[in-house]
This record gives C-alpha cells, sequence and structure tokens, in this order.
C-alpha cells in the first residue's frame, strides 16, 4: 500500500494560488515555470524543473524555468535565508499536483474513460479504443485550467520513494562549460556606454576640485564624466578605454578627508562602543527586556566554563564585480541585475527616481556566485541613477575589483562570549550565550536610500545610519544563537553594537556561522573537559530524534575512514535557524611544523527534509563547507585608520584548490516531509569542527578567526 | 588616440584588429570577436577567469596587450570543443555538474586542457598546480577535482 501524506503548499502560493501563477503550457511539449527566486548558482531552476518533472511526469528537458523578470514572474522576496526550495519548490509541487489531478479529471471526463485506468504518456491521455488524445497542452487553453486554484493544503499525496542515484544533468552546464551561459557582464546593445565609478580612499573623503586639464583627456578619447556632489563616473563606448582612464581622472581630484575610517581595532570597538542590548528566548525571538546577571552556583560538584570566540570582517568576494545595465527611455526605465532582492529594487527604484512601478522593468541576469548582499544592488542604483542622466542609452556599469573589495558590504565583525555550568552528571544545566556583532540586514528597503553605498557621495548631507535591532526569531546577530540542545536553563543576549568602522549586510548565514562555531566550539571545550566522546555529548543534550540520527549518520560514515598519520578529527552540528536543514560536519586535518593547517578529509551528513535534488544538495553542503573552511583557515578584510587596504586578492586571501579536502556527503532523505533550505546548514558546522579539530591538534582553543599561522602563532606564544 | 592594425587568429579564425597598442587580449576577445565565455574577473591576473590557451600553454589575457599574440593560434572556452564536440573535461564536468554559478568555469576548464594536453595521467600535485590561480567564490572545488578524477579515470582504462 502506498503512504498518503499532506501537504502545506507554504508561503508563496498564500500569494499566488492559480497554477497558472506557476506553470504555462507552450506547444507542443514544452511546460515553463515562474519563480520569483533567482539562479545564483544554487541550482535551484534544476531543482524546480526536477520537482515539477516528477509530478507531471514529463522529461525534465521539456521543462524550462523563466528567468525573474518583475513583469511576469511572482513576487517571492528576495532570493535569501535558505528559501528557495521550501517556498518556490513547494509552490511548483503544489501547482503541478493540482494540474495533474484536474488534467486527469478532465481526459477522463472528455474521452470517457474511467480515472484510475487512465495512462498518462507524456502529457498525453489516449483512449485505446478510438485513439483519440487529450494532452497537458489541450488542457491548458481551457477555461478550467486558468481558473484552477491551489488550497492550502493539499491531502491524499502518495508518497513515492524515487530513486535519487542517477545523474541529472543540471539546467545550465552544458553551456557554461562552452563558455556560452550568459552573464550580466555579457550584455551587449547598440547604443550603450561602458560605465565605472571613480571612488575616493574611504566612505569618508568628499569631492572637493578637478583638475580641468583632465577633460581634453576624456574628449581625446570619447569620455565622458558625470560629476554629483562626490560621485564620480566615467563612462565610454570603448570599455578597455573607460578603465584606462580611471586613474588619470582618478589623480586629477581633489579629495578631503571629513573622517577617519577607524581608530581602534575593531575586537576593541566591539567591547567599548554603544549597543542595543536584548534578551533572546527560546524559539529565537529578541525583547527589549532587562539583562539578567549571569548565574553562578556554589555547588562544588558543579563545573563552569567560559569561552569567547571573535569572527574578523569577511568579504563576499565574488569572482566576478558587480554589474548592471540599464535604460532609461521614455520615461520607462528597463533594468538588468544579478541583484537577490530584485522585486525591492523596484520598489525602491520608483521612490528614488519618482517613477511609476509600472514604468520600471527588471530583468534578473546571472552574475558571479556570492551568497548574500554585496554589491549587486549598489551597482544597479548606480546603474539607474547613470541611465538616468544619459537617457535613451544602455549604461552597462561594473565595478572594478578594488570597487568590489572595498566598497562591497560585508559580513560583520562579531564576537561571542560563553559560559556554562554542568552538574555532577556531566549535564550541562546552564548556558549563557552572547552575541556582538554590527547589522546584517542593510539590504535594499523602501525608505532607506542610505542603504546605497554611493548615497554617502551622491549626498553632501549624508548621515551615518544607526541601525535598528531586529526582533524576530533567529533574525541577523542572533540567528542560531538559540541552541538546539535541551539545556535546562539559558541567557541568550543578542548586541547590536553601533559605530563600528565598516559597512555591514547579509553575508551568507548572517549571524548563524558565528553563533554556531561559538557554540559548537564551546561543546567540545565541555565534553573535553568531562572526557565524553563528542557524538554521545551531544546527544546527551538532545531531544530531537532527526538531529540524534543525523549526529549518528555522522559518526558511520567517519568509522568507515582511516585517520591519516598525524590526523585529528573534530565534529560539529546544527540545524540551521533551528527549522531549516540539519547538518553534521566531521573534519580531519593536520597543523605542520610552521603551523600551516591542512584539510585531509570532511564528512557532511545532511537532513534537507524530502530530497528535490540529491546532487542539488550535495553541491550546496560541499560549496558551503568549502566557502565556510575558507571564513575559517583565510580570511579577513583588513583595514587601517584610513581606508580598507583588502583592495584585491593578494591582500584577501580565499582558499585554492591545494587545500580542499577530500569530502563525503550523506544525504538523508525524508519522503513526504517538507523541504528545508539547504544553502547555508553547513557553514556554523564547519568553522566549529575545524576549530574542534584544531584544539584536538594544538590542544589550545584558537579564539580568534581567521585560523591562519599568524593567529595561531600569535595565540600559542601569548 | 593612435590605433594600430594586427591580424589575431583565434579558435582557427583569423581576424583583422583595429586597437590601442596597450588593449588586452581579453577585450579584444570580448569586444572584437564576441567571445564572451573568457570572463573578467580581476584584471589583475589573480584570479584565472580571463585564462586562454595561446599555443596550447595557459595565458592570463586580462593585462597582456592583444599585440603580443599575433602569429599565434590562440584558443578560448567557444574553441575548445572540435567541431561540436565536447573535450573529456568538459564532458566529465558535465557528468559531474562541476560547476554553480560558473563564472570560474571558463578558466578552470582551459587550465586543465592544458594538463592533460601536455600529461596523459597528470599527478595530484600537478592537477593542483595547474589549478593555483583559478579562483572560485561557490565552491564547486570538490566537484571540479571529482571531474578530474572521472578524466584520469577514464585515460587509464583506455590505457
Amino acid at each position: 500500500m502506498v503512504n498518503k501524506y499532506k501537504l502545506n503548499t507554504g508561503a508563496s502560493v498564500k500569494d499566488y494560488n492559480k497554477v497558472s501563477d506557476w506553470l504555462s503550457f507552450e506547444s507542443p511539449d514544452k511546460i515553463n515555470i515562474s519563480t520569483g527566486k533567482v539562479d545564483i548558482g544554487q541550482h535551484i531552476s534544476t531543482t524546480l524543473a526536477l520537482i515539477c518533472s516528477r509530478e507531471l511526469e514529463i522529461d525534465i528537458n521539456s521543462i524550462f524555468v523563466k528567468k525573474l523578470n518583475t513583469d511576469i514572474t511572482p513576487n517571492e522576496g528576495i532570493t535569501a535565508s535558505s528559501l528557495s526550495v521550501p517556498n518556490s519548490g513547494t509552490a511548483i509541487k503544489a501547482a503541478s499536483i493540482i494540474f495533474k489531478r484536474n488534467f486527469l479529471d478532465y481526459a477522463a471526463k472528455s474521452l470517457n474513460l474511467i480515472k484510475n485506468n487512465i495512462k498518462l504518456d507524456d502529457g498525453v491521455v489516449k483512449d485505446p479504443n478510438s485513439n483519440a488524445s487529450i494532452s497537458f497542452w489541450d488542457f491548458s487553453q481551457t477555461e478550467d485550467f486558468f481558473k484552477l486554484s491551489i488550497p492550502e493544503i493539499i491531502e491524499d499525496i502518495n508518497q513515492n520513494n524515487i530513486d535519487h542515484n542517477f545523474h541529472v544533468e543540471t539546467k545550465f552546464i552544458n553551456s557554461i562549460v562552452q563558455g556560452e551561459y550568459r552573464f550580466l557582464h555579457d550584455l551587449k546593445f547598440d547604443n550603450m556606454l561602458h560605465a565605472r565609478i571613480i571612488r575616493p580612499q574611504s566612505y569618508s573623503h568628499r569631492f572637493v576640485s578637478i583638475d580641468e586639464s583632465i577633460y581634453k583627456y576624456l574628449k581625446d578619447h570619447n569620455l565622458e564624466l558625470f560629476i554629483k556632489n562626490s560621485f564620480v563616473a566615467i563612462l565610454g563606448d570603448d570599455e578597455y578605454e573607460v578603465i584606462k582612464s580611471l586613474n588619470r581622472v582618478k589623480n586629477s581630484i581633489k579629495w578631503e578627508q571629513v573622517d577617519k575610517l577607524a581608530n581602534d581595532e575593531v575586537f576593541n570597538l566591539i567591547d567599548k562602543n554603544n549597543k542595543d542590548t536584548l534578551v533572546v528566548k527560546r524559539g529565537g525571538e529578541a525583547f527589549h527586556e532587562n539583562i539578567p546577571e549571569i548565574k553562578s552556583y556554589k555547588n562544588s560538584n558543579y563545573k563552569t566554563l567560559t569561552s569567547e570566540f571573535n569572527k574578523p570582517y569577511l568579504m563576499h568576494g565574488s569572482i566576478g564585480p558587480s554589474a548592471s545595465c540599464s535604460i532609461y527611455k521614455n520615461g520607462k526605465f528597463v533594468i538588468y541585475s544579478h541583484s537577490q532582492a530584485i522585486y525591492a529594487l523596484k520598489s525602491i527604484l520608483s521612490n528614488a527616481f519618482n517613477v511609476e512601478e509600472e514604468n520600471i522593468t527588471l530583468h534578473f541576469m546571472p552574475g558571479a556566485g556570492c551568497y548574500g548582499h554585496n554589491g549587486a544592488d549598489d551597482v544597479t542604483y548606480e546603474a539607474a541613477l547613470l541611465s538616468k542622466e544619459f537617457e535613451n542609452k544602455y549604461i552597462l556599469l561594473k565595478w572594478t575589483r578594488e570597487d568590489e573589495n572595498c566598497w562591497e558590504p560585508y559580513g560583520s565583525a562579531s564576537k561571542n562570549k560563553l559560559t556554562a555550568t554542568l552538574d555532577e552528571n556531566n549535564k550541562i544545566i546552564y548556558w549563557s550565550s552572547e552575541a556582538y556583532s554590527d547589522t546584517y540586514l542593510t539590504r535594499p528597503m523602501v525608505g532607506k536610500l542610505e542603504y546605497f553605498v554611493s548615497q554617502r557621495f551622491i549626498n553632501n548631507d549624508f548621515k551615518k545610519y544607526k541601525a535598528e535591532p531586529r526582533t524576530g526569531a533567529h533574525m541577523g546577530i542572533h540567528r542560531n544563537l538559540d541552541p538546539i540542545y535541551n539545556f535546562k536553563e539559558t541567557r541568550l543576549v543578542k548586541n547590536l553594537v553601533h559605530d563600528l568602522p565598516l559597512r555591514t549586510s547579509a553575508l551568507r548565514t548572517l549571524g548563524a556561522f558565528a553563533n554556531t562555531t561559538a557554540t559548537e566550539t564551546f561543546m567540545d571545550d565541555l565534553c573535553i573537559e568531562v572526557n565524553i566522546d563528542p557524538f554521545e555529548f551531544r546527544i546527551n543534550h538532545l531531544d530531537d530524534n532527526r538531529a540524534i540520527d543525523l549526529l549518528n549518520d555522522l559518526k558511520t560514515q567517519m568509522k568507515k575512514d582511516k585517520l591519516s598519520e598525524n590526523g585529528f578529527r573534530g565534529i560539529a552540528f546544527s540545524r540551521y535557524k533551528n527549522s531549516a536543514s540539519y547538518c553534521a560536519v566531521g573534519v580531519e586535518l593536520t597543523v605542520s611544523d610552521n603551523v600551516e593547517v591542512e584539510l585531509k578529509q570532511a564528512w557532511i551528513s545532511v537532513d534537507a527534509g524530502e530530497v528535490a535534488f540529491k546532487e542539488g544538495i550535495e553541491a550546496q553542503v560541499e560549496g558551503g563547507f568549502i566557502q565556510a573552511a575558507s571564513w575559517s583557515l583565510y580570511e579577513k578584510v583588513d583595514f587601517d585608520n584610513n581606508e580598507i587596504l583588502s583592495k584585491d586578492w593578494d591582500g584577501y586571501k580565499i582558499i585554492e584548490f591545494d587545500n580542499i579536502p577530500l569530502i563525503k556527503t550523506s544525504v538523508i532523505n525524508r519522503v513526504g516531509f517538507p523541504y528545508l533550505g539547504v544553502g547555508e546548514a553547513v557553514a556554523g558546522p564547519t568553522g566549529a569542527s575545524i576549530s574542534n579539530a584544531l584544539k584536538r591538534a594544538l590542544g589550545e582553543r584558537i579564539k580568534s578567526m581567521p585560523f591562519s599561522q599568524e593567529n595561531i602563532t600569535k595565540q600559542l606564544l601569548g | 588616440m593612435n590605433k594600430t592594425e594586427y591580424i589575431l587568429n583565434v579558435n582557427g579564425k583569423s581576424k583583422n584588429i583595429v586597437s590601442s597598442e596597450d588593449k588586452p587580449l581579453l577585450y579584444i576577445l570580448r569586444d572584437d570577436f564576441n567571445l564572451t565565455g573568457t570572463k573578467l574577473g580581476c584584471g589583475l591576473e589573480q584570479c584565472g577567469s580571463c585564462a586562454v590557451l595561446v599555443d596550447g600553454s595557459k595565458v592570463l589575457s586580462c593585462n597582456r596587450p592583444a599585440i603580443e599574440f599575433v602569429n599565434k593560434k590562440i584558443t578560448t572556452i567557444e574553441g575548445i570543443a572540435k567541431n561540436e564536440v565536447l573535450n573529456e573535461i568538459q564532458q566529465s564536468f558535465k557528468e559531474f555538474n562541476a560547476a554553480q554559478c560558473g563564472y570560474c568555469t571558463s578558466g578552470i576548464i582551459v587550465s586543465l586542457t592544458e594538463l592533460f594536453n601536455k600529461k596523459k595521467i597528470p599527478e595530484s600535485k600537478e592537477i593542483v598546480e595547474s589549478l593555483s590561480g583559478q579562483l572560485c567564490r561557490c565552491g564547486s572545488h570538490a566537484s571540479v577535482l571529482k571531474a578530474v578524477n572521472n578524466v584520469i579515470k577514464i585515460r587509464k582504462n583506455h590505457g
């Protein structure tokens, strides 16, 4: 007997509840999927096509995913927070189920067949007697199709066991390997100007004057200069001429510094500066309440330990610089952007330029991967602004590498302070965890034009904005601050630190990377203290069976592989936001005599609910592991009092092929369970497992990332 | 603006070019040949996105003037497949979905094509060396290495 389950159709269906909002049928055999999520390399297009393909029993190659276009695709908000498959995937699944059920009714009625005897073959039902047939495409032409609504809950779905161990080619791989996949950077239009921004040394520099002699050079090279207060751009029809002129024009401008970038080391500023301090309760919401003191126990059988963890500013560091293309013609904008917040941009640009939303069309076009709020939104605003000034011309604006490294909104530097008490049974009875950081949430927002970096230069009266603490469950700084463990008593505190030197916003996982690393490294300190196996110690503090299964799965994986010579292992685990995917990571590493860390092996166990696209999940967690390993071992934005120093890849090292361990991934499939977002689940456990393996190798906890030769040596030598 | 005229051979086709003498190869490929598979990443020869083959050897194209490559055979990512048949690295990348956003992939495939053209069964150290300076932010490294190992396995099986 086939088991049945019911599907809660979720957030996106609430706003778009017609099947035709999600699916359209193009003769002779093409099915189009609409989605408000953008494909940034996370394989969402393939995943959605695969979900639809399975439900409709149609070859995936007949299914096409439309790129987001604000005129036609559903507004599903920002592509962020590991919600693409939970939202869009669930909507596509629901739309496909409802479509097929109604199609079969329609076919049975039209062909006078018994529904249960109908055989569906590639979207077609045939009457075996008359050879008459009805197809999906026929049904999609009827009025009934456009009336089909998706309910909040769909009952009686067959629980099919699908073999996920066959290869599915991702939607764009064929064109990528041949260099034919088009990125935004590759756009070409007649009547197009290439543009670059000329930026000063820091956020706090202002334009004073320009050496007039530069205008002759510009004229001779067919270049145009645009200056609005301190915002300076250069434009021309030959991209290289624009690039070549950058330094020359920059050197012809006199800037003044109105403020220092920083006046102390960031971790000192985190301690010293003003803060908004909130209590976070179990469940992950934050409240403006009195902060309780850290509890101390007099029982001599109890053990109390403390811990501290520092994370520097991290950059998105996209390999391709941020870019956007815009034209303003006849009172209308057409804009190409690789932002993850396309719909939000539409409203903001409408306000900023006083153009009705109906006169703005934004198209998503791929940029280079980044996962978070990098320069994509800033560059879109800047391209729109320039196109308004240079009407009727396409403006293709690309940031330079230095722009990308110095002007993007970073993942904030942060600090975590923890205290825990173990009772005589080695159970944690008290857990205090405090997170300190700048905001992670300055994504584009209506009424917050100041979030665009160029506003600091366009607007001479620009005043630095003060971030407001967010209170929703697992928002920004306090994401995963609430541990998944069943500690008897917790004291969780969120600190939004003001006046820190660098501009910050959402970087993959927001605060969860630091909070999970802090939690899971401290869990390891505690289990070492009481000499209990790290798996057992964690399981002793868990009630959630899926979490326990996951840890056991990781343990089984790791047991199969021999320890390398001089290798040390560490593990860590979390459930992202305590509501998305469960992920456990094991790492094995060696530390050389000159204190270089080499990753040897890694094991990942992941439970993302029902599996939609297994290879997609593996790619996301393995890619996320590698990015988080890079943060942990190498990355740190350097700056001094005057400027950011990490201007290029020599100044901001990221992981390369010489330190990629052999990674094994085990995906636990929970058939009939909701899809759980998977893009960010692995990062925190990765940072913590590397730190935990290092502690076993060095005998000491390294408190500050990156775990570079410099930082490790500094701490070991005291 | 002083311009100069020269002929470049790219993917087996020669074309007359008129450009400033210092214009890097990358922009000629993208602007004049309309071959946009070679990417502008950093413009500083640090990220590898702009890698092409010149007479079979990897060259970073974002800074070196195109005029340096007159009388040479330039191959871009678009020219690696022969008569629409993918080379074994491209094929293996497809089998292992060895790309995420794909921005860095052209440079990586170009690097590996150079390596596998020069060495039938490269050692791990040589693979890492070949990919040194080829940056990827999405973390496709593991799948790239699986695809590379697959090429080696196939070559070994075919003697």
